[in-house]
């Protein structure tokens, strides 16, 4: 473990200043000469056979320099994902909808013109014939509906299923057996800068360069290089500054892809800049999931086993992430618990709706939703409390590396001690006094803990690391920052492991021709992996200079400038926490307010406090977005009625609670800097802990569980002694 | 999301606009604020053939005081409306009404006279001002008229104004002497779209209840009113504005539920 | 069928021939070429676009770039001085009250001028001014935070 003077340090960050002064350079800043605007001709329609595409008219519009449709591109689906065990159909999002479209929104033809103002009037006068089919909307029921593709013929895009321990057992001996069925509403990422792309190609040496909106140039750069056929030397991805993604711009969206393909047939840069109505429609959204869980207990509390069904809403295609949450739910619904029998399956049901991917959390909020919900509805049952329940079932300090039944190893934690921090943080005792106070005035009133374990990092990571004389430090990474402040936290790094300034550390970043390959920024991996490969470029530096005899400034002068590249692989490690949530509900109208949030997060070796705090802060208000107004709602012809932040609303800072903030760091075994991840752990664990908070609340007027989001409307009516 | 074309003026005299919105045919639309009609632009969910941008028309920009009556000017924008003393002393409702409109951004350019004419059923002017007993001065290029909050509002998104009409005044009467006003509303988030509300004016042998989003149009509570006046508790006097509401739809209830609770607050505010 | 507009822009003239139904937004950002003024919705939610216009913050997506002929525009870009940060950037930083920065520029013109009309402005009217912006990253705090050491120091300058 590195023990430097900056690693640990809450440095406030060195990239804010062209950010701050409006000097930053997202996507739509990029100017290329005779840059034609695109516009998407879009499927009205949620499931359709696709007839003729007539663009006469458009085409003769004044400005317009072409109308392309899937027969003009070359260009193959954009790649499907493996998963392991799981059976994955070949369901990849076709870059332009050739016979059929299978959500309202689908990219049906490409408008190019001088103006995107222009290219929309084109793309009006676009007259696709459509003969409608049935919509396909229900997880639960799309084994029995029209095949939305024809060689899915049950509509099960995905499936998976894992075993251990004699489950069947585990049931027959429980003293007691809970069940309980959720749905958890899809969710839109919602960044504030869209998506969008501009590619240009270069016919003398055939190379296309594609500037896009994206969390890394190496998904895009093996997806566009897939879809296109073309090889990497043929093929540029550079990611300009990007405004917020949150999982949303992971897998390269087809319209990037059609604008990629249309720039190699028209020989012209194109630009596409999504609007908010496309990004709602057409981006892939986040969660949807139905579930079935029982779990089995004896009377003391301990759990016995666990048996799950889950039905991921995957949508109309599968993007290269689209089974990954399901799967990570899956995988992750043990939570903190030992649990010595699991059986679980899911289905990945194919949908006539817009595809779903990773949304922050991606999975592991739906897993800490259902876990963390049954562990209360059973102590309910057995009328225990559900934090004794809880330190009941712990996997114990003592017993990690743990394997879990499911077939992850967790490679450290505190359960329990993160679940004291909270307790102490969010001042448990008085708030139950609170509560009950509450109660006998006759209010409304809960308390709720979230307990979480998040997968984040594995796989691999590279840094490039150069000294110069001049004594600058580069450091190029795989990693790519999208608001998570890598500039900052990569320098501290670098300052510790070198003996500089952060100052002297330049972090270059974004470009596949800069970068060495990579593998990019998900699943909070970029300092536990690309900080990693940092320190391990930076100890082969030391260890060459030790081994000349040298200082490593003596080295840089005698070599002229000292290089080392390294490649950073590890097994998964596992963030975990604890969440506590305090709620009242408005008697005469339903209203939720969240009183109190207390959150404590183990990632680990924190590298920068004041940062890591952001991202907790900024997770958790996304994950009370989930609890309070967040919801993507299909009518029944499958038309997504909440299109506009109108209809979706994002939370002001007007609605914000009281949190409160800490951190448990044990550090991770798996990497040297200690880190595991911070990105995600307030959105998975706040939507467990305001739901048991809620269900608290309700649990005098009868109520065991409310699905998210709590609803002014839906809380009233359950108040109201109305089953929903 | 761009608007479509549109031929575009910008007059500055009010005869001229007024020539101009007759519009031989054309389909022309009034921009003021433009903070309900440009995102029906960017949408192309409106599309106009012309628009008449009357921000430049300097006789109709006022905000005064003219007696016992409070004017608004064509193009007093919600910020004037907000920051006026005269506003805040004399006509208390307003004061309080607007500042749950939008947001600041939305109140430096939105005007009072747009939203009335927009006619969204869930803004909050049309409803402090049906509270208030305001009056509507309309011109055109054939004459002028002058109605009442009932005759103004006929639904949804609709008004009595023929395409060729400008609204160019609201004339808002003092309300009652020693008379307390209260407004509230309940969104979502802060400056969302209002699920609903209430405006509430008591005094002495008076009282005044309008709801928003309770209906196609602002509402007026007259039962209500008159148990006020005969000295019901509010919470009678809420239940009765609610009663008689045409709500329908799922959550219909729950509307109901909201809205008497509002009205019950507005007029125990206010002094009910 | 355009329009020759003169803007006031950040104190420099600039003039353009322009459509009717080019919004104000997209004349900063592609006819002026001024870039730190960023697009999130078109519809007048997000705040993104928030510039001043006379002094007065507004949604730049809801005003036609004709609309501003003859008027007075100032844009982040005019916001910092020369060198360094303006007092709101700084406590920005300082209170790390921006992530991926897109929505920063829309926040920075509206605290700007909320401060100017109010320099001692309690929490609740902070939260209120600036419910007019989405942030997605920072959960607001932050942003909270560097409005109230912002406010200290212009008061005490």
């Amino acid at each position: 473990m590195s023990g430097g003077a900056w690693v640990g340090r809450a440095v406030p960050r060195r990239e804010d200043a062209r950010f701050l002064r409006g000097e930053a350079t997202y996507l739509d800043d990029v100017e290329l000469p005779g840059l034609l605007e695109a516009a998407f001709v879009r499927s009205p329609f949620a499931h359709a056979r696709l007839g003729a595409v007539e663009a006469r008219a458009a085409r003769a519009l004044p400005g317009v320099a072409a109308v392309l449709t899937a027969a003009d591109l070359d260009a193959a689906p954009l790649p499907v994902g493996a998963i392991e065990g799981a059976t994955v159909a070949d369901a990849g999002h076709p870059v332009l909808a050739r016979d059929a479209v299978r959500y309202a929104g689908e990219p049906v033809a490409l408008v190019l013109a001088e103006t995107r103002a222009l290219a929309e009037d084109a793309a009006e006068r676009v007259d696709a014939e459509y003969e409608p089919l049935a919509p396909v909307l229900d997880p639960r029921t799309a084994a029995g509906a029209p095949p939305v593709h024809e060689h899915v013929p049950d509509n099960a895009l995905v499936r998976w299923s894992r075993r251990h321990g004699d489950v069947d057992a585990a049931f027959a001996a429980a003293d007691t057996v809970v069940a309980q069925s959720f749905h958890i509403p899809r969710l839109v990422a919602a960044p504030i800068e869209p998506r969008g792309a501009i590619a240009r190609h270069d016919p003398g040496t055939d190379v296309l360069t594609v500037w896009c909106s994206a969390q890394d140039p190496h998904r895009p750069l093996a997806q566009l290089g897939s879809s296109l056929g073309r090889e990497r030397d043929r093929l540029r991805v550079i990611v300009p500054d990007v405004g917020g993604a949150f999982g949303s711009k992971g897998a390269v969206g087809v319209e990037v892809a059609a604008v990629a393909a249309a720039a190699v047939v028209l020989g012209l840069p194109l630009r596409w800049t999504e609007d908010r109505t496309e990004n709602f429609l057409s981006a892939y959204q986040g969660r949807g999931l139905d579930a079935d869980v029982e779990l089995a207990l004896a009377a003391d509390g301990r759990i016995l086993g666990l048996r799950a069904a889950l039905f991921a809403d995957l949508g109309a295609y599968l993007y290269a992430t689209t089974p990954v949450a399901p799967h990570t739910t899956a995988m992750l619904l043990g939570g903190t618990y030992l649990i010595p029998a699991v059986s679980v399956e899911v289905v990945g049901a194919a949908t006539t709706k817009v595809p779903t991917g990773p949304y922050r959390g991606a999975g592991r909020p739906e897993a800490a939703l259902l876990i963390e919900r049954m562990v209360d509805v059973a102590a309910r049952e057995l009328g225990l409390d559900p934090i004794q329940v809880r330190r009941r079932n712990f996997v114990p300090p003592e017993a990690f590396p743990y394997e879990t039944p499911l077939g992850w190893t967790y490679d450290s934690g505190s359960f329990e001690r993160c679940l004291d921090a909270a307790l102490e943080l969010g001042s448990h005792a008085s708030l139950v006094e609170e509560r009950d106070r509450a109660r006998a005035e006759g209010r409304v009133a809960g308390v709720g803990v979230g307990m979480y374990v998040e997968r984040a990092a594995g796989l691999w990571e590279s840094a490039d690391l150069r000294l110069e004389p001049d004594g600058r430090v580069v450091v190029r990474t795989g990693s790519s920052p999208h608001g998570q402040g890598h500039e900052t936290t990569f320098a501290q790094i670098a300052a510790d492991e070198l003996g500089v300034d952060p100052e002297a550390v330049e972090v270059v970043w974004g470009d596949s021709g800069e970068v060495p390959p990579g593998v990019g920024t998900f699943a909070s991996r970029s300092v536990a992996m690309g900080g990693s490969a940092l320190v391990v470029a930076a100890r082969e530096l030391k260890q060459r200079a030790e081994a000349a005899g040298l200082s490593l400034a003596e080295l840089v002068a005698a070599e002229g400038g000292a290089e080392a590249s390294a490649r950073f692989s590890s097994g998964l490690v596992f963030a975990s926490g604890a969440y506590l949530a305090a709620v009242e509900i408005e008697r005469a109208t339903g209203r939720l307010r969240i009183l109190s949030l207390a959150a404590v997060d183990d990632s680990g070796r924190i590298v920068n406090p004041l940062l890591a705090e952001g991202q907790v802060l900024g997770a958790t208000v996304q994950g009370l977005g989930q609890c309070l107004v967040e919801e993507a709602v299909h009518d029944e012809e499958g038309q997504l009625r909440t299109a506009s932040f109108a209809d979706y609303s994002l939370l002001t800072a007007a609605e914000l609670p009281p949190i409160a903030s800490r951190f448990v760091e044990t550090p991770s075994p798996l990497n040297p800097l200690g880190a595991k991840g911070i990105g995600e752990g307030g959105a998975i664990a706040t939507p467990a802990a305001v739901a048991n908070a809620v269900a608290d609340a309700l649990a005098p007027f009868g109520v065991r569980h409310v699905d998210p989001p709590f609803t002014e409307a839906k809380l009233w009516r359950l108040l109201q002694g109305d089953p929903l | 999301m761009k608007p479509a074309a549109f031929a575009y003026d910008d007059p500055t005299e009010l005869g001229e606009a007024l020539t101009l919105l007759r519009g031989d045919g054309e389909d022309v639309k009034v921009l003021a604020g433009g903070q309900s009609l440009v995102p029906l632009l960017n949408f192309r969910l409106a599309r106009p053939d012309r628009l008449v941008d009357v921000n430049r028309v300097e006789e109709l920009a006022y905000l005064r005081r003219d007696g016992d009556v409070l004017r608004i000017g064509a193009l007093a924008r919600h910020a004037d409306l907000e920051r006026s003393q005269e506003v805040a002393a004399g006509w208390p409702l307003l004061a309080q009404a607007v500042r749950f409109v939008g947001h600041a951004q939305i109140r430096s350019r939105g005007t009072v006279c747009g939203s009335v004419a927009h006619a969204d059923p869930a803004a909050e002017l049309p409803v402090a001002l049906a509270a208030l007993d305001a009056r509507f001065h309309v011109r055109s290029a054939r004459g002028s008229r002058t109605l009442t909050a009932g005759e103004l509002f006929l639904g949804f998104l609709t008004t009595a104004l023929e395409p060729d009409e400008l609204l160019v005044e609201i004339e808002v009467p003092l309300p009652p002497a020693s008379s307390r006003s209260a407004f509230v509303e309940h969104a979502r988030t802060h400056g969302d779209f209002a699920l609903g509300g209430a405006a509430a004016v008591v005094g002495p042998g008076e009282a005044r209840l309008a709801l928003l989003a309770a209906g196609p149009a602002p509402v007026r509570a007259r039962e209500a009113e008159a148990l006020v006046v005969a000295g019901a508790a509010a919470a009678e006097a809420a239940e009765a504005a609610v009663a008689g509401l045409e709500l329908t739809g799922p959550g219909a209830d729950w509307r109901r539920a909201l809205l008497r609770e509002l009205a019950r607050r507005a007029l125990e505010e206010a002094g009910a | 069928m355009t329009r020759r507009i003169a803007v006031e822009l950040n104190g420099i003239l600039v003039e353009a021939e322009v459509e009717p139904r080019l919004l104000l937004s997209d004349f900063i950002r592609h006819g002026a070429g001024l870039h730190g003024t960023h697009v999130g919705c078109e519809q007048g939610v997000c705040g993104a676009c928030t510039v001043q216009l006379e002094g007065e913050p507004v949604r730049s997506c809801l005003l036609l770039a004709v609309q501003a002929d003859g008027r007075s525009l100032r844009t982040v870009e005019g916001l910092a001085p020369a060198e360094g940060l303006h007092p709101v950037q700084a406590a920005f930083q300082e209170r790390h009250a921006l992530q991926c920065g897109f929505c920063t520029p829309g926040f920075l013109m509206t605290i700007d001028a909320f401060l100017r009309d109010r320099p001692d402005p309690s929490e609740e009217e902070i939260r209120e001014a600036l419910a007019g912006n989405l942030c997605r990253c920072t959960g607001y705090r932050g942003i909270i935070e560097a409005v109230e050491l912002a406010a200290e120091r212009l008061r005490r300058a």
